[in-house]
């Protein structure tokens, strides 16, 4: 669990981190035009979950993710200009445009969809690391769910399920602090997330989730668990996001100064950068032509995404069903 | 000049005991329903040996709500429970609020800290207090400062303690400390149990579980039964917690010796002994890594490089702690438990609340 992190794969963790940064940044400024359909979830401030977790997954790997599902897709590998005109509601976009937001899918890369409902996406994964375990392969599944995700019964369910028959599972409670409005301190009755592992036989771990070596760390040992055979675990990783629940949401649920301190004290990227740069592993000069290829890939994304044409009215019955009469 | 209650502290980690060692050995949960159980029966104990008011921080997990909540109880008015009196931080999840905590108390004057954690929150607690008794409680993963108690039985001891009824020199305990310090860098930092370098590059999930991970490992004192990182001279080497010097050890995979040694619950692991020795006090120790990771206490806390020159000095100025099993012997030496029919839970007075009906 513990190999050492090459450069190569700290500059990729860097680059996912930062796309996913600067995709959701780029998305609260064009939503406020209006020009987006729809209702967008930004998961800014929460980029070393997804990197840390994904870090340690392929294509045959399944994710499924929430209504907060951007940094998953990217982490997960999505075409970002893709993700950006299906937000749009483009043709150009990965689902044609006519998921957006809240159901970016992609097969293709084991991503299996963001959902609008919460904790939908757990007895998805359960199905996928049964087929899994059914074909004899080493994939496993994995489910992103938040402090509110984490109350509902769905997801129960298919902890138990995946506990019962052993399944490749990984559960992993981004725990926010936030259901909506909801403080989870006051909605989760146990309080910590990983404790209620325990109720279903498996393991349960907190991590920083400001951290991304500490996510990486946890996440690796809970998949090489589930690659052996040995069965589905539960992370929760304590995170903040910097923005409202939805873009428009007026947070006044929030203390004035919380973001601001997590965002002085606790940003996953400016941790990272210090510390990978510090240990001499990678330089700040690598990281500084991250950042500025990233900015050209968003900015060229954005400026495809909003020329690109709509879906028409012919194309309402596509897509629909895998054949269609 | 009215009199100040007798006061005590009380601080659980909310974090202590879900790290990743669920993964990848086989440590036990420790819920925050069990912590809220273990404070429960320290203000027990505390009513019972005439400690009048407990001073406890908040969290965001839901231990002081609970402890509020039941403070309203039949049982915590049957068994006289101190009042509980809480701080409300601003919380940040982080050490940083068992810190402030501890630094409040200390301003408030409590008579001990309670303290329930693993290695590192007592560590942290320590920092912050100055000579303030700790009554040390494990409820972290691998522990080897607070020993495994029954709650009940250490409050008696704290609680007889503060209240004067056991003297310093049988009830208090001196213990060792390891600094850790790098002037250029400002650094200054505590353990209480060991300092274990490794080759690691980063602090990441904290613990440490592998014996490949670790190079070298100082230690306060080391007993033969302990888990953890300090088992390794424990097993080789042991060091009392009343010897005046702490031990080391140098650790090589490709070593002509080796040990076996349970560095975490469930977890043994062979690992290549290069060379160990006592650890004198007042010496510091240079590192034999030039780049890595400090573990503190168990868990990664501090990143080194080619840069930075740590040094890690034993000496004996760590905090004091209640020795409770001495406290204990004492207290039946001199039968301090011993009630007079006036005590409200003397046989006599407690026949008539078992009328049924009542």
């Amino acid at each position: 669990m513990s190999t050492p992190l090459t450069s190569d794969q700290l500059l990729h963790a860097y680059q996912v981190m930062r796309t996913i940064r600067a995709f959701e940044e780029r998305l609260h400024v064009e939503f406020a035009t209006g020009e987006i359909p729809g209702f967008v979830h930004l998961y800014a401030g929460e980029e070393a979950s997804a990197a840390g977790v994904m870090a340690h997954l392929g294509d045959d790997d399944c994710i499924a993710s929430n209504h907060r599902g951007h940094g998953h897709c990217i982490a997960k590998g999505v075409d970002v200009y893709g993700m950006m005109a299906e937000i749009y509601g483009k043709k150009t976009g990965v689902c044609q445009g006519k998921g957006g937001s809240m159901h970016i899918a992609d097969f293709e890369k084991g991503m299996l969809g963001a959902n609008g409902i919460v904790g939908a996406g757990a007895p998805l994964v359960v199905g996928a690391a049964l087929a899994a375990k059914l074909k004899g392969t080493d994939s496993v599944a994995v489910v992103f769910f938040g402090d509110g995700g984490s109350n509902e019964g769905a997801v129960f369910e298919a902890m138990n399920m995946a506990s019962v028959w052993n399944l490749p599972c990984l559960f992993i409670a981004e725990n926010n602090g936030y259901a909506e409005a909801t403080a989870s301190n006051w909605s989760v009755a146990c309080d910590h997330i990983a404790d209620r592992a325990a109720g279903f036989g498996m393991p349960g771990v907190t991590v920083d989730g400001f951290d991304f070596f500490a996510v990486h760390e946890a996440a690796g040992a809970a998949v090489e668990r589930a690659r052996a055979g040995e069965g589905p675990s539960l992370i929760e990783v304590k995170l903040t996001r910097y923005y409202g629940h939805f873009e428009g949401d007026a947070q006044t649920y929030r203390a004035p100064d919380e973001v601001k301190h997590f965002r002085e004290h606790n940003d996953c990227l400016m941790q990272f950068r210090e510390r990978s740069t510090r240990a001499g592993l990678v330089q700040a000069s690598q990281l500084d032509q991250i950042d500025h290829e990233v900015e050209l890939l968003i900015e060229n994304a954005v400026r495809k995404a909003k020329s690109d044409p709509k879906p028409s009215p012919a194309d309402l019955l596509t897509d629909v069903y895998v054949s269609y009469p | 000049m009215s009199r100040l209650p007798l006061t005590v502290g009380i601080i659980a980690n909310p974090a202590s005991g879900r790290d990743v060692r669920r993964l990848t050995a086989n440590a036990g949960l420790f819920s925050s329903t069990d912590k809220v159980s273990v404070i429960q029966r320290l203000l027990a104990a505390f009513g019972a040996t005439g400690i009048e008011r407990v001073l406890m921080p908040t969290d965001m997990t839901g231990i002081a709500a609970a402890v509020q909540k039941n403070s309203h109880s039949r049982q915590a008015r049957d068994s006289h429970w101190p009042v509980v009196e809480f701080l409300d931080l601003t919380l940040r999840q982080s050490v940083e609020d068992t810190r402030k905590a501890a630094r409040w108390m200390a301003e408030r004057g409590v008579a001990l800290i309670a303290v329930l954690g693993g290695d590192g929150t007592h560590k942290a607690v320590a920092a912050e207090v100055g000579d303030i008794p700790l009554l040390t409680l494990s409820t972290g993963t691998n522990n080897a400062f607070p020993e495994l108690r029954e709650a009940t039985s250490a409050g008696l001891a704290g609680g007889l303690f503060a209240n004067g009824r056991i003297p310093a020199e049988i009830a208090l305990r001196r213990n060792k400390r390891l600094l850790v310090r790098e002037p250029a860098r400002g650094l200054h930092e505590i353990a209480l149990v060991d300092v274990a370098v490794s080759s690691l590059p980063f602090i990441g999930a904290r613990a440490i579980s592998r014996a490949a991970d670790l190079a070298e490992v100082f230690v306060t004192f080391a007993e033969p039964q302990s888990i953890g990182l300090s088992a390794l001279c424990g097993l080789w080497l042991p060091v009392t917690r009343q010897e005046p010097y702490g031990a080391w050890m140098r650790l090589d995979p490709n070593a002509a010796q080796a040990l076996l040694v349970p560095l975490a619950p469930g977890l043994l692991q062979g690992c290549g002994v290069r060379d160990a020795g006592y650890l004198q006090p007042g010496v510091p120790r240079p590192l034999s890594l030039a780049s890595g990771t400090l573990a503190l206490d168990g868990e990664r806390e501090i990143e080194f490089n080619l840069h930075d020159r740590p040094t890690v000095t034993l000496d004996g100025g760590g905090p004091l702690s209640i020795d409770v099993q001495a406290a204990l012997a004492f207290t039946a030496q001199e039968r301090l438990l011993a009630i007079g029919r006036e005590h409200p839970q003397h046989p006599v007075n407690l026949q008539h609340q078992d009328t049924p009906g009542e």
